[in-house]
C-alpha cells in the first residue's frame, strides 16, 4: 500500500506518450529520463557515500562508446601485420558490454581513487574523465574521433520465435527509458536500505568512526563505485542507441556538472532528489530555449546552484519534504531536520 | 511521492501551454543549422549572414510562392551531436520543409540519417567530404565542391607554383583529412612528392609540435586545411618557427582579410583557394549578382573578411527558393523533386545539380568554380 | 637534435606561465582548502581584459597587463567576499559546489559578453622571431617568459619576506593558533584568494596574446593547474613552480616525440600516475608554503 503513490506516478509517466502529441517534447522527456538515470547513479556516489566524484561522465561515455562499437563492429590496427576485427554483435550483447565496461572502470576508479580522499580524489576523477575524452578524440582508428560514430543501430529485442522488435519510434524508446529508470530507482532504494547502504551512509557521515567499528570502508566504496558506474554506463547505452551518434564531446566536463547540478539541487542523499533535479534541469533548458540565450540560461543555473547551496543546502526535495511535514504535523517538534540526511527518513 | 506527481504534471502543463503560440501559416519556413558558437563559429556566422541577405532580398521582391520567407536559424555549436538535435528540432518542432546546413562535413554526415528518416531535403552549402553525395542519400543537394573537385580544379593551376615536395597540415575531421587525401592524390598524379601529413584537433591552439615536424621534412610547400581561426594561429606560429615552406590553404574558409588583420605580416606570402573572390567581383561568372551581394554586405556593415564564406549562405538560400518555386508548394517531397531541375545564377557561378552516388539513390552535386589569391604586403591580390 | 633545442625553449616559456597558474591555485588550495573551480575563469578573464584594453580601448600593451592583473585581484577578492566568506567552515563539498556554480556563471557571462568567436590581441613586438642557431622564438614569448619569472619572484618575495607573507604561512600551518596570535584570518583568506586569482589572471593576460582568446580557454588551464598542484604538493609554492615547468616539459616532449594529439593528456596521465605512487606530491617533504 505504501507503494501506491509511487505506482501512480509511474502510471502517469507511462501514459504520457498517449496524450502528449508532440514528438519533440517526447524527445526531450527521453533525454531527460536518460540524464535522470545518470544523476541517480551519481547520487549513489555523491549523496550516499559522500564522495565527490567529478569524472562521472566518463562512465556514461564509456558505456555509450563500448556499446556503439560492439554493435557496429570495428577493426583495430594493433601492429602492421595484425588487425583485430570485431563483427557487429547483437544489441543486447553490445549493451551488456557497455554496462560491464563502465562497471570495470568504476572498479578501477574505486581502487585507485579511494587511496586518496577529499580534494585529491576530486582531481583524480576529473583527470580520469579528461584522459578518456582525449583518448576518444585522438584514437581515430577506434573511435573516429571528432568524426563521430555514426549510424549506430537502435535498441532491439530479438528472441527467435518469440519477439523481434526494433525500437525505431520515439514512443518505444520512451518506454525503454522509463522501465530502466524505474528499475534503477528500485535498485538504488534496495541498496540504500540494505546493510551495504547503511555502511555507505556511515562512511559518509564519519569515516574514521565507521572504520573503527569495523566497516570495511574501501570495500563499500568500491561497491558503490562499481554499481554507480555500471548504472551510468547503462544510461550511456540508452543514449547512444537512441541518438544513434556519439562523439568525444560526450565526455565534456560540462555534462558531469549538469549531473551534479541535478543531484545537488534536487537533494543529494535522497532517492527522489536526482529525479526532481533531473526533471527540472532536463526540461527547463527547452522551455527557456525560446526566451533566453543558452549563455543566460547557464548563468541562471550557476546562480541557482549557488543559491540552493546557500539556502536549501540539502536540496529541494528535503526542503519540500520538511515543509510538508511541518504543515501536516502542525509544528510538531518531532520533525527531524536531519531526517533527510540518513537513508531512513528519505521519502521514496 | 504525491508532491512529485504535482511537480511533474505542473512542469508538463507549463510546457504545453508555453508552446501555444502557433506560428503564422503564411510564411515559407526554411531551416538553417550552422555553427554559431564553438570552434568554427566565425564561418558559421558568415554563412548565416549571407543567408539573411538572400532572405531579405527575396522578401523585398515578390517572396517565394507569393509568401514571405522565414529563416529559422539554429546553432549546432560546432558539434555533430548538436547538429542532429537542431535538425530534429527544425523538422519536428518547426516543421520546416527544407533545410540548409550544416557547415562541416562531420555535422552534415551526422544529420543525413535524419533526412532519410523524416524525408526532408537539405542543401549543403559548405561541406566537402566525398562521402556526403556518395552514400545513397537522395535528400542531399550540395552546392559546394567536394575536396576531390577542389583538388582537380587546383591541379590545373598548380604548375606555376613549382612544387617539388609538399607537406600537409589538416584539422582532424572529415573535411581536413579528406582534403589531405585528395590533394596528395592529385599531387602524386603530377609527379610531386608528398612529405608528412600532420593533423590537429579543431580546438587546438598550439601547433608548434606539428610545425616542428613539418619544418624538418624538407618540403617546400605546406597545404593547410582548417577554419580561419586556426589558420591564423598556424601562420603566426609558422613564422615564429621560421618555416621554410610556402603555405597554401584549401577549403575556401580562409577569409584572407581576417588573416591579414589577425596574423599581420605572418600572412604575407600565403596563397588561398577560394570559391569566391570578393575583391574582384567583376571576375565572377555572374558579375552583377556578385557585385550586388558585395554591396549589400558592405551596406550592412558585416565584416568584409566574411564575404569569402557568406556567399555560400546566399547561394544556398537562393537555390532553396528556386526549388520551392519549382515545387509549387512548401512540401518536402515536392521540393526534393524540384531541386533536380533548378538553374540558379549564384554568386559563385551557375548552380545546377548532377546525379552522384549509387544508382536509384543519387544525391545532387553542383560543379562550382575555384579561385586562387595570394596575400602580398598586407593586401589580397590575384594570383 | 635541433628539434630538441626548440622543444626545450618552448617548454621553458610555457612552464613559466604554467607555474603562475599553479602557484595561484596551490596558495588557494593549500591555505584555504578550497577546490577553486573559478581559477580557470580568472585566467580567461585576464585574457579578455587584455583584449578589451589593447584592442578596444587602445591602451598600451604593458599597462594593460598590469591593469588586467589588478582587475583579476579585485575579481578574486569579490568572489571570496560574496561566496566564500559566508561559507567559511562549511565542508569541502559545499564550497566546491558553490565554486562550480560560480564557474558556470562566469564562463557563460564571458561567452555572452564577448561571443564565442576567438579574439586576437595585437602585440607591440615584431613578428620576426629571435633566432639563435636553429632555435627561433617569437619576441612576445621571450617577454612572457621574463614577465612570468618576475611575477614568480615577486610572489616568492611576498610570501617569504613580508609580514603579510608570514601571516599567510602561519595561517596555512594552523589557522586557530594564527588567529590567537592576532592575525586577522578572514583578511588573510581574502587576500590569498585575491592574490591567487591575480596570478591566474596574469597567466591569461600573458598567454592570451600569444594564442587566441576564447570563453572556454580556462577549462583546460584550470585542469592543468590542478595537475601542477598535485605534482608540487598542496600549498607548496616552490613545488608548484617546479611542477609548472615539469608539466610543460612533459607536454612539449610528449607532443613532439610521442603524439601531438595527446599533448593535453600528458598532464592528466601524470596526475594519475603520481597519485597512484606518491599521493602527497613530489615535493611534500619540503616545507609547506614558501
Amino acid at each position: 500500500m505504501k507503494y501506491a503513490p509511487a505506482a501512480l506516478v509511474v502510471l502517469f509517466l507511462a501514459s504520457v506518450p498517449l496524450w502528449l502529441g508532440n514528438l519533440y517534447y517526447l524527445h526531450i522527456l527521453i533525454t531527460t529520463g536518460i540524464f535522470i538515470i545518470a544523476a541517480m547513479s551519481l547520487n549513489l556516489l555523491l549523496g550516499y557515500t559522500g564522495q565527490l566524484s567529478l569524472g562521472h561522465v566518463a562512465f556514461f561515455g564509456i558505456g555509450a562508446y563500448a556499446s556503439a562499437l560492439v554493435s557496429i563492429g570495428f577493426d583495430l590496427h594493433i601492429t602492421d601485420n595484425y588487425t583485430y576485427v570485431l563483427e557487429p554483435k547483437p544489441i543486447w550483447f553490445a549493451a551488456l558490454c557497455g554496462i560491464v565496461a563502465a562497471g570495470i572502470c568504476g572498479w578501477l576508479i574505486g581502487k585507485i581513487a579511494f587511496k586518496v580522499r577529499g580534494a585529491y580524489f576530486v582531481i583524480t576523477t576529473i583527470s580520469f574523465a579528461e584522459v578518456v575524452r582525449l583518448l576518444s578524440l585522438n584514437w581515430l582508428d577506434l573511435t573516429e574521433g571528432p568524426m563521430a560514430l555514426n549510424n549506430i543501430p537502435p535498441l532491439s529485442i530479438t528472441i527467435p520465435g518469440v519477439i523481434d522488435f526494433t525500437f525505431w519510434s520515439k514512443e518505444s524508446n520512451y518506454y525503454v527509458v522509463l522501465i530502466v529508470a524505474v528499475i534503477c530507482f528500485i535498485l538504488i532504494r534496495r541498496i540504500v536500505h540494505s546493510r551495504a547502504g547503511r555502511a555507505m551512509i556511515a562512511l559518509r557521515e564519519n569515516e574514521p568512526l565507521a572504520m573503527s567499528v569495523g566497516i570495511d570502508v574501501t570495500r563499500y566504496l568500491v561497491l558503490a563505485a562499481v554499481i554507480s558506474a555500471a548504472m551510468a554506463g547503462a544510461a550511456g547505452v540508452l543514449y547512444t542507441h537512441y541518438v544513434r551518434i556519439v562523439d568525444p564531446d560526450i565526455f565534456l566536463f560540462i555534462y558531469t556538472v549538469t549531473m551534479v547540478i541535478m543531484v545537488v539541487t534536487g537533494g543529494k542523499g535522497t532517492l527522489a532528489g536526482p529525479v526532481v533535479g533531473g526533471l527540472i534541469f532536463g526540461i527547463l533548458p527547452e522551455v527557456l530555449r525560446e526566451y533566453a540565450e543558452p549563455e543566460i540560461q547557464w548563468m541562471i543555473y550557476g546562480a541557482l546552484m549557488i543559491l540552493v547551496v546557500f539556502w536549501l543546502p540539502q536540496g529541494i526535495v528535503p526542503a519540500v519534504s520538511e515543509l510538508w511535514q511541518r504543515v501536516t504535523t502542525r509544528g510538531s517538534p518531532a520533525v527531524e531536520t536531519g531526517a533527510a540526511q540518513t537513508g531512513q527518513g528519505s521519502r521514496a | 511521492m504525491i508532491k512529485q506527481t504535482f511537480r511533474i504534471s505542473g512542469v508538463l502543463a507549463a510546457l504545453t501551454l508555453s508552446f501555444g503560440a502557433a506560428s503564422a501559416q503564411d510564411t515559407i519556413k526554411i531551416g538553417v543549422t550552422e555553427p554559431l558558437t564553438g570552434a568554427v563559429a566565425a564561418s558559421g556566422n558568415y554563412v548565416t549572414q549571407g543567408a539573411k541577405i538572400a532572405a531579405d532580398e527575396l522578401n523585398a521582391g515578390k517572396g517565394v510562392l507569393g509568401k514571405k520567407v522565414e529563416l529559422i536559424i539554429e546553432d549546432n555549436k560546432s558539434n555533430p551531436k548538436e547538429a542532429v538535435a537542431t535538425a530534429e528540432k527544425l523538422i519536428i518542432s518547426d516543421k520546416v520543409p527544407v533545410l540548409m546546413g550544416a557547415w562541416s562535413s562531420t555535422y552534415t554526415l551526422a544529420v543525413m540519417p535524419k533526412l532519410m528518416e523524416y524525408g526532408v531535403p537539405m542543401v549543403v552549402e559548405t561541406s566537402s567530404s566525398g562521402k556526403i553525395t556518395t552514400s545513397g542519400n537522395p535528400w542531399i543537394f550540395r552546392i559546394s565542391p567536394t575536396s576531390e573537385m577542389e583538388a582537380k580544379a587546383f591541379g590545373d593551376k598548380v604548375a606555376p607554383f613549382g612544387i617539388k615536395k609538399a607537406d600537409f597540415l589538416a584539422v582532424n575531421n572529415d573535411w581536413g583529412l579528406g582534403a589531405a587525401q585528395e590533394f596528395s592524390k592529385m599531387l602524386k598524379s603530377k609527379g610531386i612528392e608528398v612529405g608528412v601529413i600532420e593533423t590537429m584537433d579543431a580546438k587546438a591552439t598550439d601547433m608548434s609540435a606539428q610545425l616542428a615536424k613539418i619544418k624538418a621534412s624538407g618540403g617546400d610547400t605546406l597545404f593547410l586545411t582548417t577554419g580561419v581561426e586556426q589558420i591564423t594561429l598556424v601562420l603566426k606560429q609558422a613564422k615564429e618557427q621560421q618555416l621554410p615552406q610556402k603555405i597554401i590553404t584549401t577549403g575556401g574558409s580562409s577569409s584572407p582579410d581576417q588573416l591579414i588583420k589577425q596574423a599581420g605580416d605572418a600572412a604575407n606570402g600565403s596563397y588561398h583557394l577560394l570559391f569566391f573572390a570578393p575583391w574582384f567581383p567583376e571576375t565572377a561568372p555572374n558579375p552583377d549578382i556578385a557585385t550586388k551581394f558585395v554591396e549589400e554586405w558592405k551596406k550592412r556593415d558585416y565584416n568584409f573578411a566574411g564575404l569569402t564564406e557568406g556567399f555560400r549562405g546566399y547561394d544556398g538560400i537562393m537555390t532553396i527558393a528556386a526549388g520551392i518555386e519549382g515545387a509549387g508548394k512548401a512540401d518536402p517531397k515536392a521540393i526534393q523533386q524540384a531541386l533536380w531541375n533548378v538553374k540558379v545564377h549564384g554568386v559563385n557561378g551557375d548552380i545546377s545539380f548532377i546525379k552522384q552516388g549509387p544508382k536509384g539513390k543519387e544525391s545532387g552535386q553542383n560543379i562550382p568554380n575555384v579561385f586562387v589569391v595570394t596575400i602580398k604586403d598586407g593586401k589580397v591580390s590575384k594570383f | 637534435m635541433e628539434q630538441l633545442a626548440q622543444h626545450f625553449v618552448n617548454a621553458l616559456i610555457l612552464g613559466g606561465t604554467y607555474a603562475l597558474l599553479g602557484i595561484g591555485l596551490t596558495m588557494i588550495f593549500g591555505i584555504m582548502g578550497v577546490v577553486n573551480f573559478t581559477h580557470g575563469e580568472l585566467y580567461t578573464f585576464g585574457a579578455y581584459m587584455m583584449f578589451a584594453f589593447v584592442m578596444l580601448l587602445g591602451l598600451n600593451f604593458f599597462a594593460s597587463i598590469a591593469v588586467a592583473i589588478l582587475l583579476g585581484v579585485a575579481l578574486g577578492a569579490l568572489i571570496d567576499f560574496t561566496l566564500l566568506r559566508p561559507l567559511r567552515g562549511a565542508d569541502i563539498d559545499t564550497t566546491m559546489l558553490v565554486m562550480i556554480g560560480a564557474w558556470i556563471a562566469l564562463q557563460n557571462a564571458e561567452q555572452f559578453v564577448w561571443s564565442g568567436i576567438a579574439k586576437s590581441v595585437d602585440t607591440p613586438f615584431p613578428s620576426e622571431p629571435l633566432v639563435i642557431g636553429s632555435v627561433s622564438v617569437a619576441w612576445i614569448r621571450v617577454f612572457v617568459f621574463v614577465a612570468a619569472i618576475a611575477l614568480i619572484a615577486a610572489t616568492y618575495l611576498l610570501i617569504n619576506r613580508t609580514k603579510l607573507g608570514k601571516a599567510m604561512r602561519a595561517t596555512f600551518q594552523d589557522p586557530e593558533t594564527a588567529a590567537l596570535m592576532g592575525i586577522r584570518v578572514q583578511r588573510i583568506y581574502t587576500t590569498t584568494f585575491a592574490l591567487g586569482s591575480g596570478l591566474a589572471a596574469a597567466a591569461g593576460a600573458l598567454l592570451g596574446p600569444i594564442f587566441v582568446v576564447t570563453p572556454t580557454m580556462g577549462d583546460l588551464a584550470a585542469l592543468k593547474a590542478f595537475a601542477i598542484v598535485i605534482l608540487g604538493g598542496l600549498g607548496n609554492i616552490v613545488g608548484a613552480t617546479i611542477g609548472g615547468f615539469v608539466l610543460a616539459f612533459i607536454e612539449e616532449l610528449g607532443a613532439g616525440y610521442i603524439s601531438s594529439g595527446y599533448r593535453d593528456a600528458m598532464g592528466f596521465l601524470v596526475i594519475i600516475v603520481i597519485l597512484l605512487l606518491r599521493p602527497q606530491g613530489l615535493f611534500a617533504q619540503k616545507e609547506r608554503v614558501g
